[in-house]
């Protein structure tokens, strides 16, 4: 009834290695085959980078010219606030949205991860094809976060690089400083972290979830709280400076980052008193500060030599926080699929 | 080296802490070289059941081993078909081939998955987005076969194919467990097409194995008995058909799978546990005969192997 129904037991099959050597093979074919999986995406990258880099060079090799002759015209004219009437509309503003681009990309690759990369193939079982083929779940997700994480490591570093360059070159037609929104991330190192981060958060929320589209929405979500949050810290991640004066009112050099000033009221600081509601003749002015209490005047700011140690620190903390949510992502698959070692 | 393909001790699994057991007491050994089939109902657990061999699921409770090994240790040399075919709809055939020629270095057999896909007439160049359900299920089996499994597990693996590739397919499946002791395991809840391949029958309903062995053995342990009642001793039916197993005096001795009472007419599906009296009209049931039996009564006692794992590993 049966066409195999007297088989002696399988003795040793056909030859088949399942040799240590395929070990390298198998890391490379895994590899090969997440970019063939993500290959759009990661030519779209490469897209993005190209355009922006073209867009920054463009706009700081050409399109600035008009504005540098304007402004040479306002200099020479021997015009007050040159930098108040030029500049800002298109050399500065495009600019500025090129950083904001490059700072904020990381919610891109939050959606990309919990979407296409993790998200979907929960979602639809293909996870479980790649799994049942030669490689585990840990490798599979190795190669699904090694081969993102390489390619943005590139793409930012190119972005950043290129922003940096077209930022200071005509740093006196920019009108935001080192700490906007569009600078601060997008020349240095902590923009990358971010953008690691998001990948890691977004592996981590597809996993949680197993669904696309939700994976997709969470991980936005919540890479950008996790961005808004630590940059409201972000001022304390190296010491400040704080500068004091019984004298008058003490400004923050040019280009610092002012954190808080206010007065000293019997020699503490306290941020919060209408000092400046003191007005009248200097005796009427005195007698009123004294009525406060007022003491001295404080400023505490970030010299711009501070930005990389702060650069530096926020890195840091961002790459932690990526590193411990990536193992909680490989804790999370270790405990849904069966793994070996169970003796 | 060992001649269990798989085997499961009290293997359960339940999804989500407080959901229900998708499996439970699952307890069976299944010998190299067979080609089994795992019948059961729409969510009786055979796809759980299937996955947690692949190694793709952990066990809540109890164990499985496969090829003598655990799941994961033993996946390079085992292969599986999920029951909706998943493959990634962006690749190409020939790209999906490769991907398979990829994550399995050393073991692809690349003319085979060739072969199966182009049996099908596919176009290699062919998005698998746009094949049909049964074309998927051509390359998904092509994937499946190319690593050169020993144990294949495939989840409803025929359900989208038309007669003929079915037939060719389960073909090239006889001859693959034919030629290198392939053991496959196939789920399926359409006994009739399972009947002439399997040698070997795995039935799973409400999460629990209730029968378990050779098929020929399986048929050879039951009996189909049809008597008038009151032959032996007298009855107080009322004569409306009756299920419950151990109510009729006369079938006492045997374990009783399903009986019925037609007016004064008794037939019933027995495993005998002793010589059944001469004047009883007997049969051998068909293995579908069987399978219903046990599945309208969830109820009858289950027949597994007394000694689910020898000393295997």
């Amino acid at each position: 009834m049966t066409a195999v129904a007297t088989k002696t037991p399988a003795s040793p099959g056909p030859a088949r290695g399942s040799g240590s050597g395929a070990d390298g093979r198998t890391a490379w074919g895994t590899l090969r085959t997440v970019l063939r999986l993500h290959r759009t995406a990661l030519l779209v990258w490469a897209a993005v980078v190209l355009a922006l880099s073209g867009w920054l060079v463009w706009l700081t090799e050409v399109a600035v010219k008009d504005e540098l002759a304007e402004w040479e015209a306002c200099e020479r004219a021997g015009q007050d606030l040159c930098d108040m009437t030029i500049g800002w509309v298109g050399y500065s503003e495009s600019l500025a949205w090129v950083g904001l681009l490059i700072s904020y990309g990381f919610v891109a690759v939050a959606a990309f991860a919990g979407g296409a990369l993790i998200g979907r193939e929960l979602e639809n079982g293909t996870a479980r094809l790649a799994w049942a083929q030669g490689i585990t779940p840990a490798r599979w997700l190795t190669a699904k976060l090694a081969v993102p994480a390489l390619a943005l490591t590139a793409d930012v570093t190119v972005l950043v690089l290129v922003y940096r360059w077209a930022w200071g070159a005509h740093q006196n037609l920019t009108y935001n400083g080192w700490t906007g929104d569009d600078a601060y991330l997008s020349r240095g190192p902590a923009g990358l972290a971010y953008a690691l981060c998001a990948l890691a958060v977004g592996v981590l929320t597809a996993l949680l979830l197993r669904r696309a589209l939700p994976a997709l929405a969470v991980s936005v979500v919540t890479s950008g709280l996790f961005a808004f949050v630590v940059a409201r810290y972000r001022g304390s991640f190296w010491p400040a400076v704080t500068r004091t004066s019984t004298a008058g009112v003490v400004d923050p050099p040019d280009n610092a980052w002012e954190l808080e000033n206010g007065v000293l009221i019997h020699g503490r600081r306290t941020p919060d008193v209408d000092y400046w509601a003191c007005d009248g003749t200097a005796a009427e002015a005195r007698r009123c500060l004294d009525d406060l209490g007022v003491t001295g005047y404080y400023t505490t700011y970030h010299p711009e030599s501070h930005y990389w140690p702060l650069q530096l620190v926020e890195t840091g903390v961002v790459l932690a926080v990526a590193a411990l949510v990536t193992a909680a992502a490989f804790l999370l698959l270790r405990r849904r699929t069966a793994t070996a070692s169970a003796a | 080296m060992t001649d269990t393909a798989m085997a499961a001790t009290a293997l359960g699994k339940r999804f989500g802490r407080r959901g229900g057991w998708a499996l439970r007491d699952c307890t069976f050994r299944l010998p190299a070289g067979r080609v089994c089939a795992v019948v059961g109902p729409n969510g009786a657990g055979k796809s759980t059941l299937l996955a947690l061999a692949a190694g793709l699921l952990a066990p809540t409770e109890g164990r499985v081993t496969v090829l003598g090994t655990d799941p994961a240790s033993a996946r390079a040399r085992v292969g599986y078909v999920a029951q909706d075919k998943p493959l990634y709809p962006q690749l190409s055939v020939a790209e999906t081939l490769r991907v398979g020629a990829d994550l399995n270095p050393g073991r692809w057999d690349a003319e085979t998955a060739e072969r199966i896909v182009s049996a099908g007439d596919l176009d290699p160049r062919k998005k698998i987005r746009s094949l049909s359900g049964g074309q998927r299920t051509r390359v998904a089996l092509a994937l499946a076969l190319g690593k050169r499994p020993e144990l294949l597990l495939l989840d409803e693996p025929m359900a989208d194919l038309d007669p003929l590739a079915r037939h060719e397919l389960m073909g090239t499946l006889m001859a693959r467990a034919a030629q290198y002791g392939t053991t496959i395991v196939m789920s399926s809840h359409v006994v009739a097409e399972l009947e002439d391949s399997c040698d070997h029958l795995l039935l799973v309903g409400g999460g629990r194995v209730r029968l378990a062995g050779e098929i020929d053995d399986l048929l050879a342990a039951h009996t189909r008995v049809s008597t008038a009642t009151g032959s032996t001793g007298p009855t107080s039916e009322d004569g409306s058909p009756d299920s419950a197993p151990g109510g009729l005096p006369e079938l006492a001795p045997h374990t009783v799978v399903e009986s019925r009472v037609t007016g004064r007419q008794l037939t019933a599906l027995v495993r005998p546990a002793g010589p059944l009296p001469d004047d009883w009209r007997t049969s051998t049931p068909s293995l579908e005969e069987l399978v219903l039996a046990y599945l309208r009564n969830p109820q009858a006692a289950p027949l597994t192997p007394a000694e689910p794992e020898e000393a295997a590993v």
